[in-house]
């Protein structure tokens, strides 16, 4: 996998946080799509491999990602998995790419190692409204 | 043909069975019968009699990569519903990402059940920080909460080692194993816990002594073949097959192959049997009319004789008269053979193309007979095959695993059964090295095991290498005790008139003329010698 989101993850990405944003934030918390995203795949990916697990997949994410968007390196991950704020005052143009890299890293993991098939079935049962996306041939992104 | 089932060697139940195979015994009025469930693993149900039963508390150990986690996985597939989900426990084993990422690698995966039907939890982050407290509570809620028809806990060993290692910890394990089979059958699940065991620890350990059933996989290297197998140490309330059973995983999954498979539903042989022609009519009559139905012949001789060329007789025969034909090979490829019937003029493509025709080709060199006879057993079947030819035992033997050469006559003698059981007639072709000083049939003495033998050897004879058979045995009548050459031409193996000329000590392979009858000729052409001008 390099290190750059593919522009197909990247488009697949903006859909799922677009999801998420048509979402209520019950808790309404404010917090950025990304914030939020993240949380809800904490659940049943922390249930699915633990939390440590989804902490080492999300630190993965964070380290490639943050090369592409620096945005991201003001993010740190917390003992239970949750994101810790953002710095205030970042440009909120720079965050929203941040949070598409973010996404897009995630999703291209999880489809590195379990294969697009799961990787769907398991963000749909958080978002089931996400469209097919289109990893291109092979269906790797 | 009236059915007889025997129960040789085999497991019997008092089970609710799932097996067609085996016996139904029905229970007394009032008393339990279990409901065995399958495995999803070919072969294993008729292993464990009939299924696993139903609410049992499993173990599956063995050492890494016998294929404990496949297995676990292929009876969730086979079993879980949404209705009836399968939740599986990972502990410190197989991060769950890596065993999604192979797992589904196997065709039995169903992907569709993810999430649903198959659920899985993780638990490492609980083993590491908390108690065996902790992780029972969470399994009964997470139990509780999916209800499910199957528990797998990978793996527990893990979970064991980290208590032993602290003191009162045996008790503290024992406490939690009797907790957790009880709570989990009393919820209605079967179990399997998977760990990583040595045999050392099969004593005095608290997890063996609580289970239903205990499942040992093994992985030995045999020079440079592996060998994976299967015992099942314990089952509760049914009777299952003992030994070691050969298993493989393949891109299916793991496939067990029972040591007494094809014993199990046998055939009585017909008071009246056909005879069958071999498709050389002479040695039809040398063998009073034929193979009878049902036998197995033996085929022995030397390199070059012509065994494979009268087992290729023997097969399109069978196609020419409707019997569809089974042909497992070890020593050449299924091309090499088909044309080389060709060349005798018999046809072998057109009856594998109509399904009248099967060559198996079986040479993977950590091959085990059990799973060479599943293979023939189920072409067998496929086909509805009434002849089979093993074309060699040389080749076959080659084809094994080193471990299972040194039992190869028993396995043999399990293989012939199995195979005349179904009511296939069989023909098997042994290479042997022509002794100048002795008559072998085969170097495997296994003559006990066939019904009929024919040796095939050359003789040296007026300056050529000559070859000649003769019907060693019948088990079914008389046949003639004849001498006779032949020849292989373009018409296959091919039958000389009888001689007028005698011999003695022809099975020495250098025979004595004997009597004052004219010279006759050879039965090919001898080379002629060159004229020389001085």
């Amino acid at each position: 996998m390099s290190d750059s989101a593919t522009p197909k993850l990247k488009a697949f990405a903006r859909q799922l946080l677009a999801c998420e944003a048509a979402t209520r934030d019950p808790a309404g918390t404010k917090d950025s799509r990304a914030f939020r995203a993240c949380e809800k795949l904490r659940g049943p990916l922390g249930k699915l491999v633990g939390i440590s697990g989804f902490r080492a997949l999300l630190s993965r994410a964070l380290a490639v990602g943050g090369e592409e968007a620096p945005v991201l390196r003001a993010l740190h991950i917390r003992a239970d998995g949750s994101l810790e704020d953002l710095e205030a005052g970042l440009d909120p143009r720079k965050l929203a790419e941040g949070e598409v890299v973010l996404m897009a890293h995630i999703v291209g993991l999880l489809v590195t190692f379990i294969g697009p098939a799961l990787t769907l079935q398991l963000l749909r049962d958080i978002w089931p409204k996400i469209p097919e996306p289109n990893f291109g041939a092979g269906q790797t992104p | 043909m009236k059915k007889k089932i025997t129960a040789r060697g085999t497991a019997r139940s008092s089970a609710n069975k799932v097996n067609p195979n085996l016996p139904d015994k029905p229970s007394p009025p009032g008393k339990l019968k279990i409901r065995q469930l399958p495995t999803g693993v070919r072969g294993f149900d008729d292993i464990l009699g009939g299924g696993l039963p139903e609410f049992s508390f499993n173990i599956i150990a063995g050492a890494p990569g016998c294929g404990k986690t496949t297995l676990a996985h292929q009876f969730m597939f086979a079993n879980a519903t949404p209705q009836k989900p399968a939740l599986y426990f990972t502990v410190l084993g197989e991060p769950a990402l890596k065993m999604l990422r192979y797992q589904q690698q196997y065709s039995f995966f169903d992907l569709a059940k993810l999430g649903k039907a198959v659920r899985f939890i993780n638990l490492s982050d609980l083993v590491l920080e908390k108690d065996l407290g902790a992780v029972l509570e969470e399994i009964i809620k997470e139990v509780q909460a999916a209800k499910p028809g199957m528990v797998v806990v990978d793996s527990f060993r893990t979970v064991v080692r980290k208590v032993m290692s602290v003191s009162g910890g045996e008790m503290e394990l024992q406490g939690f194993i009797q907790r957790l089979a009880l709570f989990l059958s009393s919820w209605q699940a079967t179990t399997f816990l998977i760990g990583e065991y040595t045999e050392d620890e099969l004593r005095d350990n608290p997890v063996f002594t609580v289970c239903d059933g205990l499942f040992w996989l093994t992985q030995n290297t045999e020079r440079n073949s592996v060998v994976r197998k299967l015992q099942i140490l314990k089952l509760r309330g049914q009777e299952s097959v003992p030994g070691l059973h050969t298993i493989r995983i393949t891109g299916d999954g793991l496939a067990a192959f029972s040591r007494t498979q094809g014993l199990t539903a046998q055939q009585d042989r017909p008071l009246k049997r056909r005879r069958l022609s071999t498709g050389i009519a002479e040695l039809d009559q040398m063998m009073g009319g034929g193979v009878l139905e049902g036998d197995s012949m033996l085929i022995a001789g030397p390199s070059g004789t012509g065994k494979s060329a009268l087992a290729t007789h023997f097969l399109a025969e069978g196609v020419r008269h409707g019997e569809p034909g089974i042909a497992a090979i070890f020593e050449e490829r299924p091309r090499g053979y088909t044309a080389r019937a060709d060349s005798f003029g018999l046809d072998l493509h057109t009856p594998q193309k109509k399904g009248m025709l099967e060559m198996l080709y079986l040479r993977p060199l950590d091959l085990s007979v059990d799973e060479a006879l599943q293979e023939i057993l189920d072409a067998v079947k496929r086909l509805g095959a009434k002849r089979l030819v093993i074309d060699s035992l040389v080749g076959f033997e080659m084809a094994l695993a080193p471990g299972f050469r040194t039992d190869f006559r028993e396995s043999l003698y399990r293989m012939i059964a199995a195979l005349t059981g179904v009511g296939v007639t069989i023909l098997t072709t042994v290479e042997i090295e022509d002794s100048f000083t002795s008559f072998e049939f085969s170097h495997y003495t296994i003559s006990f095991l066939t019904d009929d033998i024919i040796r095939l050897r050359y003789v040296e004879i007026d300056g050529q290498l000559r070859k000649v058979m003769v019907v060693v045995k019948m088990r079914g009548g008389n046949h003639s005790k004849d001498i006779r050459e032949y020849v292989v031409t373009d018409k296959g193996l091919v039958l000389i008139g009888p001689r007028q000329t005698d011999y003695v000590r022809l099975t020495s392979g250098l025979p004595e003329r004997i009597g004052q009858s004219p010279p006759e000729p050879a039965p090919e052409p001898k080379a002629r010698p060159r004229r020389i001008d001085v």
